[in-house]
């Protein structure tokens, strides 16, 4: 039977010229996992709430949906709370209570279920989902991780029938995602719940999913079974391509007629079969740190140690690690390593308490905050929203250079030009907060440039950004490298730090345990690495990116 | 580690506090007082430890005495003067022992207080007025989450808006005002903002369907229903101890109070074991506790 049936749904937001959604045609079996995905603003999030009418965007609609064969406008609101599960993508604000067991039962008490029905609910829910260890804990004590997990359990206590997922990992580390991930794959595996899921980062989920479809400019672009859907978009030579997990994207450059491998695993077996017989197990490669010291240092930490309360345990302990003028590092590690705070002891905005922090052999701490940030030092931080303070982003914009002794003209002429390197002309008029994700990072990294940094530093830059728009956002910095601009980032994104950064740091345990070019620590992690030299690590331990494992397959082929 | 008493229905940790205040703040014999004090200080020492210790000495002991000495400047009832003032009042005995008392009874109940704010978290208070007013205790539960994402928020802004170089703490007083402002104008437009999602969620889970349960995790048990009816007992054996005039106190115009005669020792008897009957709760508990392991 089908949980949902989409009949030529359009749909056009006030005002806007051209439709969100044109004539979507849609079924969705019951116990399915369908895998929604695309670029933002591609209409992913607008087709995922026409399925619950509570959430439905106000709008010209046209078209048809049913939901369990009957037409979801006659289903009630109290069914459809019921039935119809949806988790967006921020964890946070989706949390309504203070406690966790308060939030587990929040969808029960709105239904009416009485006393011993609710506990009994949130005592299976909270053990599916493991949650016992912190079932009385305050909301606000848990990590990202565990508030989305919590959201998942509040709504699977209701019992829906079909859970409808919107990029629910986007603001995720890695490592939560893929737990997230695998909870819901459970979910729809051992409960036979249907599963609709929005996502960014395919590289996980594409194995998961039955089905997937892909949207662009509010049409369905391609439709079939994760391996078909691959050579689809190779042949419409759309850029979504590039968004497919890294096995997909090779198997389609090389030529051949074996299927298409979609994990790893796969991959690893299909290299074997297409480059014949294995001969000899090349070497890894290990991380050798040369010493690049033609170019001056700029930041330089020493022995640094630091705690945020005198009882907690040391978040930095004794991290050496310099930057040197010009170069693009990359900060990897798990969460809680102490990447952040290492940023931020760089920006002086935390000072150590062991150890020297230094600006251009100046430490950092001392120099007054106008100088420290003025053509020096230029910080963007994890929530780009933290940065805006006015109605509209050119006020925002102007708002920075209002310390400055520039004529009106002078003010135009600079935020045009920072404007035009990211892209963000179009969104001046908007207020901040209506932008997307992406364009809100684009318009704070424009409010960032407009204090002319020498040393950027970017905290977690490519989170919730989609595949095109990571490649606009690498060219940025690409230009600005060019320009003599220093770049350090810290990111769990490993493969935008392989195929855009020049050195990488991986910390662990409060230091830096390992730094190296990057192609040369890449090829010596295993674990964290890329998903394309994990797969092809057996045949070419050289190859980090997809480019590098399509080059070597095609000249090293039989 | 946490108290026995803690795991008691909120039921019967609100009136047991709301009890012992009130005797605190009424009884005003000086042994009565001696108890309560006594008792709110240990039983706090057991709840907060270190911290309530210091609280108690830094704090409440100067406070004591201060109060003490102060009323005898203001009050000059009594009939036993001990001398006359610069200014010519008189400074008397009574007036001294008053102000002690005062101070004993003011500090006692700052005392329960801080124990009760131990005891009594915020979701017991929830469950208890959830009751009375549903919708407000949704409203007051939504108000302890956004409390804690709105103080981290601003951190986040403020941190965010020094690396533009709006610190709060350079440039002159009205640079670090006008900032100030700037970061709370934008905290407004954060809440609003986000609060839409909330909303949006709350609605998406069915709030606002007619027939909303209020759901809780406290079930009353029998130790409840035992702890409640020995309370009753020696409160109402207390307050009749005084109703009869068995124990009195009367400060002006001479000090007079029941002292140690067999008859009013059962009452301060009584009153101790009210006082301390989380404490002793807790004692046996933690004893049974180590029999219970020792044995098996």
């Amino acid at each position: 039977m089908e949980t949902f049936r989409i009949d030529n749904l359009s749909f056009t937001y006030p005002l806007a010229i051209r439709p969100a959604l044109a004539g979507i045609d849609l079924a969705v079996e019951q116990g399915e996992f369908l895998l929604l995905c695309g670029f933002s603003g591609c209409g992913k999030s607008t087709l995922l709430r026409h399925l619950k009418t509570a959430l439905a965007p106000h709008g010209q609609k046209s078209g048809q949906i049913d939901f369990n064969g009957v037409d979801l406008q006659e289903v009630g609101l109290r069914e459809q709370s019921q039935k119809i599960g949806f988790v967006v993508q921020s964890p946070e604000e989706q949390i309504v209570t203070d406690k966790v067991w308060h939030e587990l039962a929040f969808g029960l008490e709105s239904l009416g279920y009485d006393q011993q029905t609710i506990r009994l609910r949130v005592a299976e829910m909270a053990s599916f989902f493991g949650i016992q260890n912190w079932f009385h804990e305050d909301v606000a004590t848990l990590s990202g991780g565990q508030k989305q997990l919590l959201n998942l359990a509040s709504i699977m206590a209701m019992q829906p029938e079909v859970l409808i997922l919107d990029e629910p990992t986007g603001q995720l580390d890695p490592i939560a995602a893929l737990d997230f991930l695998q909870t819901v794959k459970r979910i729809n595996r051992e409960l036979g719940v249907t599963v609709i899921l929005s996502e960014q980062r395919l590289e996980e989920v594409f194995p998961l999913a039955d089905r997937v479809v892909v949207m662009d400019r509010g049409k369905m672009i391609a439709e079939g079974l994760p391996l078909e859907v691959g050579n689809q978009l190779k042949k419409q030579e759309h850029e979504m391509f590039y968004a497919l997990p890294s096995p997909m994207q090779i198997h389609a450059a090389v030529v051949g007629d074996l299927p298409c491998p979609v994990t790893v695993r796969e991959g690893r077996r299909w290299l074997d079969q297409i480059c014949g017989p294995y001969t000899e197990a090349g070497e890894p490669v290990a991380a050798t740190s040369q010493n690049l010291s033609r170019q001056e240092e700029v930041v330089t930490l020493k022995e640094v140690y630091f705690k945020y309360e005198k009882e907690q345990p040391d978040v930095i302990k004794g991290l050496n690690l310099t930057v040197r003028q010009g170069e693009f590092l990359a900060v990897v590690g798990g969460n809680g390593t102490g990447k952040s705070t290492a940023l931020m002891l760089m920006s002086g905005l935390l000072k150590p308490y062991r150890g020297k922090v230094l600006l251009n052999g100046k430490a950092v701490a001392s120099i007054p905050g106008k100088e420290r940030f003025w053509q020096n030092l230029g910080v963007l931080p994890q929530d780009p929203q933290a940065l805006f303070v006015k109605k509209t982003v050119m006020l925002d914009l102007l708002e920075v250079l209002s310390d400055q002794k520039l004529s009106e003209y002078e003010k135009e002429l600079k935020i045009n030009e920072v404007a035009t390197l990211t892209e963000i002309t179009s969104l001046l008029a908007m207020h901040p907060y209506d932008l997307s994700g992406g364009e809100q990072q684009r318009a704070a990294l424009a409010k960032i440039l407009l204090l002319d940094p020498r040393i950027l530093l970017l905290d977690e830059p490519t989170k919730g950004m989609d595949a095109r728009f990571k490649r606009i956002f690498a060219a940025i910095l690409q230009n600005l490298q060019s320009g003599g601009v220093t770049i350090v980032l810290v990111s769990h994104d490993v493969e935008f730090c392989a195929r855009y950064a020049e050195r990488c740091a991986l910390f662990f345990d409060g230091s830096a345990i390992s730094v190296g070019e990057a192609k040369e620590f890449f090829c010596g992690n295993s674990f964290y690495t890329t998903a394309a030299n994990r797969m092809a690590r057996h045949r070419f331990p050289q190859a980090v990116t997809t480019e590098d494992v399509i080059k070597a397959c095609n000249t090293t082929r039989p | 580690m946490k108290d026995a008493f803690s795991t008691y229905h909120p039921l019967v940790n609100f009136i047991y506090f709301a009890v012992v205040i009130l005797f605190s703040m009424f009884l005003m014999h000086p042994v009565f007082l001696c108890i309560s004090f006594a008792s709110a200080f240990l039983y706090s020492l057991r709840l907060n430890g270190k911290r309530a210790l210091k609280f108690n000495l830094l704090f409440l002991v100067p406070f004591l005495l201060v109060m003490a000495l102060l009323n005898p400047l203001f009050n000059h009832q009594g009939v036993t003067i001990l001398f006359y003032a610069s200014s010519g009042n008189p400074i008397t005995l009574e007036a001294v022992l008053y102000g002690f008392a005062a101070a004993l009874m003011f500090v006692s109940v700052i005392c329960w207080f801080s124990c009760y704010n131990a005891v009594m978290t915020s979701d017991k208070f929830l469950y208890l007025f959830g009751r009375v007013i549903p919708a407000l205790s949704l409203v007051f539960s939504m108000v302890l989450r956004f409390v804690p994402r709105f103080k981290a928020q601003i951190c986040v802004i403020t941190r965010a808006q020094a690396c533009m170089g709006r610190d709060l703490h350079s440039g002159n007083l009205w640079q670090r005002m006008k900032n100030g402002v700037q970061i709370l104008s934008i905290m407004v437009t954060w809440a609003l903002e986000h609060s839409i999602e909330t909303a949006t969620s709350m609605k998406s889970r069915g709030y606002g369907l007619p027939g909303r349960t209020v759901f809780s995790i406290f079930y009353p048990e029998k130790r409840d229903r035992i702890f409640l009816l020995l309370f009753f007992a020696l409160s109402v054996f207390i307050l009749a101890g005084f109703a009869c005039g068995i124990v009195f106190v009367r400060y002006y115009p001479a000090l007079g109070f029941t002292g140690f005669a067999p008859v009013p020792v059962i009452f301060y008897i009584g009153y101790l074991a009210l006082c301390l009957l989380p404490l002793i709760i807790d004692l046996v508990e933690e004893h049974q506790w180590k029999r219970f392991v020792s044995i098996t």
